[in-house]
């Protein structure tokens, strides 16, 4: 008889909904790019409402359900109050879903869907950090997790204090604001977490081992350094300081760049598989936003700015999302369902448990439109942009349909 | 004296299978020993392909129950995990690296 220990993993029920809610985000997200038009411009409402469907309805979503079953594993210690997730994300979905109606449509809703999004966020933070209280092991991921949660949280009340200047007409420039904003939040806690969850993620899957840690341990310090920058000039109004912050984020960027390189020359695991392409498309995006930030942050052109932007975020963030997806619901379902069968039946391998083909599909579509569109935004072209998104959103249907396979998987089997 | 031999307990830790790579612990290079002493009880020192693993509890589960169960005469079982030396893939059969790519 073979028993499961399972001290560390939160139930399945309560992180499904996370990947389910974040996979029609992405789908819902790729149909709302058509409405959008790129020469209008970043501060256009529209892509501001499109860009926070995006960032908190698919990747923060998606990034909450893979931190309830990754701290704990990853700094080996249970959750504090792992329960709290019960609430987390009702209150990010219909946060998220106030906050772009806000955007869109009523500008007075925006300040009640920021406070959800608040109180969401704050709670995340109050389980995360009281789980990383309990570590004896301080290592660089538990760094980059306090740091990047502290950002995290400063971000969002930035963020809650413009819906306060849109919606009830509170006295603060948001156009000084805005950027602070974006880089406490992308930079300060997307960029950050995902730098500190790869340091253990992809050797994991890559089986690599004994490479220098350094590239990144200095990656962190200048990243951590360059937000911080950033946020002080924007405090005393130090305009050069702003500028030059970006610079030192870019630089911190480059540092993890050269670590992810190291990673990958010393992986002993070389087949290409769903999880390995999505790495090295995300990973190039990450290249392409860098080399177009350079520029825009010098010349300040606004196709320059949003260029960079798509390939961050639908690039970069998208592909290191929808890559590990394919990693963590086949094992979230392959623990719910099939641990409890080991040693009495046959059980699947995680790599059985994911659809290769739709993953196919959903690869080739969504990289080939991201690059399609990329290329229509910096060359200002609306109809290859167009052409480009009509083929995310094929993709994303793909991964909409991958997510649904995953989580059924065994259902009626091991019911 | 007992009469077990470390091929029966490494046989035992044979049918626990990895489920990410597909291949069985032994095969993979993890299991760095077995002692067995005089009254049967048995220590298992075994390592992980990396330190966050989300099985590591279960793994060693695993371990410990597959040489309960499947060696006769066996008294107590204990898993230590290790993580010296570290793992590395040339501790791991030819197959398992042909399969990987690393051949």
């Amino acid at each position: 008889m073979f028993s499961v220990s399972k001290d560390y993993a939160p139930p399945f029920g309560m992180i499904a909904p996370f990947f389910v809610i974040g996979s029609i985000f992405f789908f819902l997200g790729t149909l709302f790019l058509l409405m959008l038009d790129p020469s209008r411009g970043h501060f256009d409402p529209l892509i501001a409402g499109w860009v926070h469907w995006f960032l908190l309805g698919f990747v923060m979503m998606i990034i909450f359900g893979a931190m309830a079953q990754l701290i704990p594993v990853v700094v080996e210690v249970g959750h504090h109050s792992v329960d709290l997730y019960y609430v987390i994300w009702p209150l990010l979905l219909v946060g998220t879903l106030a906050m772009v109606a806000g955007f869109w449509a009523w500008p007075a809703v925006l300040p009640y869907g920021g406070l959800l999004v608040l109180t969401a966020m704050l709670i995340y933070l109050y389980d995360t950090l009281m789980t990383l209280r309990k570590v004896q092991n301080v290592t660089l991921t538990v760094k980059t997790a306090v740091a990047a949660n502290l950002f995290l949280t400063t971000g969002i009340v930035v963020g809650f204090v413009m819906t306060l200047a849109i919606g009830a007409g509170v006295d603060v420039d948001i156009s000084w604001w805005l950027g602070t904003h974006a880089v406490l939040v992308l930079g300060g806690y997307v960029v950050l977490t995902i730098m500190g969850l790869s340091l253990i993620l992809l050797p994991m899957f890559g089986l690599a081992h004994g490479f220098d840690e350094r590239p990144v341990e200095r990656a962190f310090n200048l990243m951590l350094g360059g937000v911080l920058l950033h946020l002080f000039s924007t405090l005393i109004g130090f305009d050069f300081g702003r500028f030059a912050a970006i610079f030192v984020m870019i630089a911190a960027i480059g540092l993890y760049l050269w670590q992810v390189y190291l990673i990958y020359n010393v992986r002993a695991r070389k087949e290409n598989d769903i999880w390995a392409r999505s790495m090295f498309f995300g990973y190039g995006s990450l290249v392409v936003a860098v080399l177009l930030a350079i520029p825009a942050a010098i010349f300040g052109s606004e196709k320059l700015i949003l260029a960079s932007g798509w390939f961050l975020i639908l690039g970069f963030v998208t592909f290191l999302i929808t890559g590990h997806l394919y990693k963590i619901i086949p094992f979230l379902v392959w623990f719910e369902r099939y641990s409890p069968l080991v040693g009495k039946q046959r059980v699947p391998m995680l790599q059985e448990m994911y659809p290769k083909g739709m993953a196919d599909m959903e690869f080739a579509f969504s990289a080939t439109g991201v690059v399609v569109a990329g290329l229509g935004i910096l060359f200002g072209l609306r109809d290859l942009y167009y052409g480009g998104v009509i083929l995310l959103i094929v993709g994303a249907g793909f991964l909409l349909a991958s997510v649904k396979w995953m989580l059924s998987f065994g259902k009626t089997e091991t019911e | 004296m007992c009469d077990i031999t470390k091929e029966q307990v490494y046989d035992a830790i044979s049918n626990v299978i990895d489920p990410e790579v597909g291949f069985n612990l032994v095969e993979m290079g993890l299991i760095y020993d077995a002692i067995i002493d005089d009254v049967c009880n048995v220590k298992v020192v075994m390592t992980l392909s990396t330190r966050g693993c989300p099985l590591h509890q279960m793994l060693t589960q695993w371990v410990k129950d597959a040489v309960e169960t499947r060696v006769p005469g066996v008294k107590n079982v204990e898993v230590e995990v290790v993580w010296e030396p570290e793992w590395n893939i040339s501790m791991a059969d030819d197959n398992v690296k042909k399969a990987l790519g690393a051949l």
